[in-house]
């Protein structure tokens, strides 16, 4: 039987209200759920249940020694990064301080947006000094009745950490917030943390570099992890709604590892990303250097950008170099050094896209009109750029008709000028 | 034709000696205009909204708006019936804005049925707030909005201004980024509440119970503000649309002008067949003297199809003159940015004449028009009221022109004015109890907050549905609740607009390189209107489709120049699914139940402008469409000694003249419902006449059609016997391909079917 016919079917179980006096009983105050009945089972699968005033949730932690590796890296590496911040003479979103408290974080939920989706696992990992180890606390939804025992639980009410993770400025918080506000009239109200999210950075460092940007190909091509057994991200709803039903926990076992092998991956991949940043490793492809020399740039921080950036030109051929020349160029003339600023457009000029080219060619034009005062060669750019319009069939013709009457305005000054 | 300025009186005055229109009106018709009735300021007003009243020339208030602003200040949910021009926005905007002034904490909804609507009123709002001085922040609210200026809107926006798709889909189920909206919502407006009917109504009562559920939550509870155009029971419609009761306001206390109707029919220019000349032409040549005496002019038409093809006739006024813009069409598909610049044209004159559909029939702020011609009748008296208050706005003189087209109801219409004139506009019905759109918001509303073991949702009880979810696996029950537990958001699978879900886009490939959307229609119009070879009529544009994918629901089009438009056939079987009712009539049987239906688009003929020629015909290759409505079909026994083919045809006639008649009883649009016969109806094999709610689940309309039966066939029948033509014409029961015994034919089943049992 099609949907439609069974959703007709049911016509007959449509009750409606006769009258329209509204019972208004008095809304009691919190009520303390019952637990769910496989709870002793989900404990048999290593799983520690824990109650508190909302209710109960369930807990589970592992220890992780300083020294244990995950993939390229220890994720002791981690307290090297943060010497590496301590001493570097710029400022950087990134940065984290020595005494910095940090939470590595990563949710698990039964949906994509919107109110209907729920968070059934917080995932922490955290460092303990005392314990010379990163201990990962997962908090996982004993069913949605539950949902604000496991909220309170994450005490993010009471405690102060900068946030660390993938893709959650845009997702797992603000459905952290989504979820919080649901349970505002019981729970304190969720404090406002500093927050790192690793999505964006590795956007800066791997734009071009890397197609997919989603954590499993970071691992792969970046931080030297492979899963192995690892369930997708996109089962773990059905998986979680399987558990409650079928009171069968296996599958969400596989669920929380899914979980875990994403925290130890946000450290590295912080570890990693400080390393490039620092140009430590040199196995990065000069997409990836220019990239860090260009997000420089963009923080206003110069020499450290000119200094990633001639470290391309140099070891990298022409060709690989020629983005890098361009952003260096850029940089050599905000600060004024034009026969520089010169050099590094010419050396970018055959080795950079069409916008890009049309964007040196009007630039060597303006530094030979106004700096250099040499209309031959500035008329010579100006040229060059005109064809270059003309000659492209890319671009819209609105847009090459404006480009043109203004390098034409150009062309016919330096014809005065001459 | 004199090519010289004129009023309306003194075109009037010539009209009044033309010989050739003096045989088509058949009726003027004068109504004088009404003085205004006027209340002082209420004495709580707060003085900068004063000073912002003055600064518009508003030194009193009409009655009704006083009225409303004393109900919505003491709390009680009204609605206020207002005609076009009356100044209905300040019955909303005073007693909001007062509210805010005194507690800037508090916020407000303004509900609109378009987003152009939204956007037109939030000018004029924001007007008023800045001759008031005071700091109001209002916003539109809708898929236009700038994800940067969201946020903002979200947190601060006094006054949020949107469309019922806009809560539906993109603010209901985020309401947890709305708190400081939901916690202080005051008031909750309802703009053109009339047109919250059939199934996008039934749709916006079920959004309304959600917004209402959320509002419950976070502990406020909104007062409703309706404004309607006049039908006849706005009441009973607010009250069914917000699950509210609601107090009146019926009188209007504005002024209105003089109106004069003239009812035009079109030559008969075949006597046998009694065809009338096109009304598309006729009206094209009114509109052309209007043009030529300089009358801003509005023409309805009521499908896409005829907008473009007057828009065509009329562009050659001004096709001699180079980027002439002052002929222009409008209508749904457009784009909001041509549909903006069409609007800014009229209001400020360099648009001269606009052809419309239904679209502009909502109060859409174009300022002053002078004329108005309806192409055929729009369906319901309201909605004729509606399309002739685009004339006159402002207590000016107005002509409005009714052109009967040759259908049913039209020729009714010309011959008996007083039926538009003289009677009560219908009632506007939703069916909010239609099992599928109430299951979809169920859904929805499971989605935004869990229901507990004992909540309703609005007036249902739901417990047993929340079963079936639970069942479905999309909810999930805990000791005390049902818990939304799917990766799914169900906000997205519903559509309130349209009967089938998807709509086709539409892609110009005219130029390589440089494809573009530029317009979408829903999935039922698309199988006759964008099939393989149809030409398809954009700003009198004519495109031709040149690949319908229906699958991924695209259709490509090319820009073409021909003679010529389009028109497809639609073939539909029906299936009883169940009887829920059924009893004796006369000879036959009636009842009501759920049909399945499955409709197919057949064939295409290709029809040359001005002669209406048959040019040529091709078949549609288009998957059939399956429905499951509800019915009322009448039954019978068949006639001794005719053939299956003579039945056929008499039945097709008669289903074609009932079909008509359906909205003067049930008062619906009459593409709510359809009429189909069959000849061996496969559930009895009787032939059978099944009247058809033309949407999954069914919208109550052929449900009043089951208690309506006795009148409608006499009305048919008389209607079919007193037709000026010889053997059938559109007007009765359908053009008729040969001179055979249609009519006579017709006239038999219809008696048969009225024949007391012997």
């Amino acid at each position: 039987m099609s949907y439609e016919n069974k959703i007709l079917q049911m016509k007959k179980m449509l009750g409606k209200k006769t009258t329209t006096t509204i019972k208004k009983e008095d809304k009691p105050a919190y009520q303390k759920p019952a637990a769910p009945s496989y709870t002793e089972r989900w404990e048999k699968a290593g799983l520690t249940v824990v109650e508190n005033e909302f209710g109960i949730f369930f807990k589970r932690q592992v220890h992780y020694p300083f020294s244990y590796q995950h993939g390229h890296y220890k994720l002791q590496s981690f307290f090297d990064a943060l010497e590496k911040w301590q001493e570097a003479k710029f400022e950087h979103p990134y940065a984290l301080g020595m005494n910095e408290k940090v939470l590595f974080f990563d949710t698990e939920t039964t949906g994509l947006k919107g109110v209907g989706t729920q968070i059934f696992l917080l995932g922490f990992l955290e460092v303990s000094e005392e314990e010379e180890s990163f201990i990962l606390t997962q908090y996982i939804l004993a069913d949605p009745a539950h949902e604000a025992a496991l909220l309170f639980a994450s005490m993010l009410w009471q405690k102060t950490a900068t946030i660390i993770t993938y893709n959650g400025k845009s997702f797992d918080w603000p459905q952290l917030e989504t979820r919080w506000t649901l349970h505002q009239k019981e729970l304190p109200k969720l404090r406002t943390q500093r927050h790192i999210d690793l999505l964006h950075s590795s956007k800066r460092l791997w734009k071009n570099d890397m197609e997919r940007m989603k954590l499993k190909s970071v691992e792969e091509e970046k931080l030297g992890f492979s899963r192995i057994g690892d369930i997708p991200g996109y089962l773990a709803p059905i998986i979680y709604l399987d558990a409650i039903k079928s009171g069968v926990p296996d599958a969400l076992i596989k669920v929380l590892l899914h979980n875990e092998w994403d925290l130890l991956s946000l450290i590295t991949l912080y570890i990693h990303s400080t390393k490039l940043l620092f140009e430590e490793t040199s196995e990065e492809s000069a997409k990836t250097f220019t990239n860090i020399g260009k997000w420089y740039a963009d923080l206003k921080e110069s020499p450290q950008s000119v200094k990633v950036l001639e470290k391309v030109t140099k070891q990298f051929d022409a060709l690989e170099a020629g983005n890098a020349q361009y952003y260096l160029a850029i940089q050599h003339k905000k600060n004024k050094k034009f026969s520089e600023a010169i050099d590094a457009f010419v050396a970018s000029l055959h080795f950079v896209d069409p916008r890009k080219k049309l964007h040196v060619l009007e630039q060597l034009a303006m530094i030979y009109e106004h700096q250099i005062k040499d209309y031959e060669q500035a008329l010579y750019y100006t040229q060059e750029g005109i064809q270059l319009i003309k000659k492209n069939e890319q671009w819209r013709m609105e847009q090459k008709q404006k480009w043109e009457i203004s390098w034409e305005k150009r062309l016919h000054r330096l014809g005065n000028k001459k | 034709m004199l090519s010289k300025k004129r009023t309306i009186s003194e075109l009037l005055n010539e009209w009044r000696y033309d010989e050739e229109l003096k045989e088509r009106i058949l009726h003027w018709q004068t109504l004088e205009g009404r003085e205004a009735k006027y209340a002082s300021f209420p004495e709580n007003l707060h003085p900068s909204l004063v000073k912002a009243l003055q600064a518009r020339g508003i030194e009193q208030l009409y009655t009704h708006q006083r009225q409303a602003f004393d109900y919505a200040m003491e709390g009680v949910s009204f609605t206020a019936v207002t005609p076009t021009a009356s100044g209905k926005s300040y019955c909303y905007h005073l007693p909001v804005l007062q509210k805010i002034v005194e507690d800037k904490n508090a916020r407000a909804i303004y509900l609109f049925p378009t987003k152009a609507l939204a956007q037109d009123q939030k000018n004029d709002l924001n007007e008023l707030i800045e001759q008031s001085g005071e700091e109001i922040l209002s916003y539109t609210y809708d898929g236009d909005t700038a994800p940067g200026i969201r946020q903002k809107v979200r947190k601060a926006g006094h006054i949020v201004m949107t469309n019922p798709d806009m809560l539906h889909s993109g603010i209901l189920p985020h309401h947890t980024k709305w708190v400081s909206l939901f916690e202080n919502l005051q008031y909750i407006v309802i703009d053109e509440l009339h047109t919250y009917k059939g199934v996008f109504g039934s749709h916006v009562a079920h959004v309304i119970r959600r917004l209402k559920r959320i509002c419950e939550f976070y502990g406020s509870k909104p007062v409703f503000i309706c404004t309607s155009a006049t039908i006849k029971n706005p009441k009973e419609l607010a009250e069914a649309l917000t699950n509210e009761s609601h107090a009146l306001i019926a009188d209007s206390g504005a002024p209105v002008g003089k109106k004069t109707f003239l009812f035009y029919n079109p030559p008969i220019v075949h006597k046998t067949f009694g065809v009338r000349r096109s009304a598309v032409l006729e009206v094209s040549d009114l509109a052309k003297r209007l043009y030529t005496a300089g009358i801003q002019t509005i023409i309805f038409a009521k499908s896409r199809v005829r907008v473009e093809m007057i828009v065509t006739y009329l562009k050659e006024l001004t096709r001699n003159k180079l980027l002439d813009e002052s002929v222009r069409g409008y209508r749904g598909g457009y784009l909001p940015s041509e549909r903006r610049v069409i609007e800014r044209g009229l209001r400020d004159g360099t648009i001269q004449t606009v052809v419309s559909t239904n679209a502009l029939e909502l109060g859409v702020d174009i300022g002053q028009l002078q004329a108005c011609i309806m192409t055929g009748y729009p369906g319901n008296i309201a909605s004729a009221w509606q399309q002739a208050g685009r004339a006159g706005r402002r207590q000016d003189e107005a002509l409005i022109i009714y052109v009967a087209q040759s259908a049913a109801l039209d020729q009714y219409v010309v011959n008996h004015p007083l039926f538009l004139l003289g009677s009560a506009p219908e009632e506007a019905r939703i069916y909010p109890e239609n099992m599928l759109i109430l299951m979809d918001h169920l859904k929805c509303a499971a989605f935004e907050l869990p229901f507990s073991a004992h909540d309703t949702y609005g007036e249902y009880e739901i417990q047993e549905l929340l079963e079936y979810l639970a069942e479905e696996g999309v909810v999930f029950k805990t000791s005390e609740k049902w818990h939304w537990m799917s990766d799914r958001f169900p906000a997205h699978d519903i559509s309130l607009r349209s009967a089938s879900q998807e709509n086709v886009v539409i892609i110009d490939m005219t130029v390589p390189g440089q494809t573009k959307v530029i317009g979408e229609m829903d999935r039922h119009s698309a199988m006759t209107l964008l099939h393989e070879e149809a030409i398809y009529l954009h700003q009198g544009t004519q495109f031709q489709v040149e690949k319908l994918d229906w699958e991924e629901k695209k259709a490509y089009v090319r820009e073409v120049d021909v003679d010529y438009y389009t028109d497809a056939n639609l073939a539909v079987e029906m299936k009883v699914l169940e009887e829920d009712r059924s009893r004796d009539y006369k000879g036959g049987m009636i009842s009501f139940g759920d049909v399945g239906l499955v409709a197919q688009a057949t064939l295409f003929k290709k029809i040359r402008f001005g002669t209406h020629d048959n040019i040529g015909s091709g078949p549609i290759y288009l998957p059939p469409d399956e429905m499951h409505t509800s019915s009322s079909w009448l039954s019978f026994s068949a006639p001794e000694k005719w053939s299956e083919a003579e039945l056929t045809d008499a039945m097709t006639g008669a289903a074609y003249a009932m079909n008509a008649f359906i909205p003067l009883f049930i008062q619906c649009d009459s593409s709510d419902v359809a009429v189909v016969p069959q000849v061996k109806a496969t559930h009895n094999e009787q032939p059978t006449f099944f009247v058809y709610d033309k949407y999954p689940g069914g919208i109550g309309l052929s449900e009043k059609v089951y208690e309506l039966w006795d009148e409608l066939l006499s009305r048919t029948q008389h209607h079919v016997a007193s037709c000026a033509c010889e053997s059938g014409c559109p007007s009765c029961i359908g053009a008729q391909d040969s001179l055979q015994q249609a009519k006579k034919k017709v006239l038999q089943v219809l008696a048969i079917l009225q024949a007391e049992n012997e």
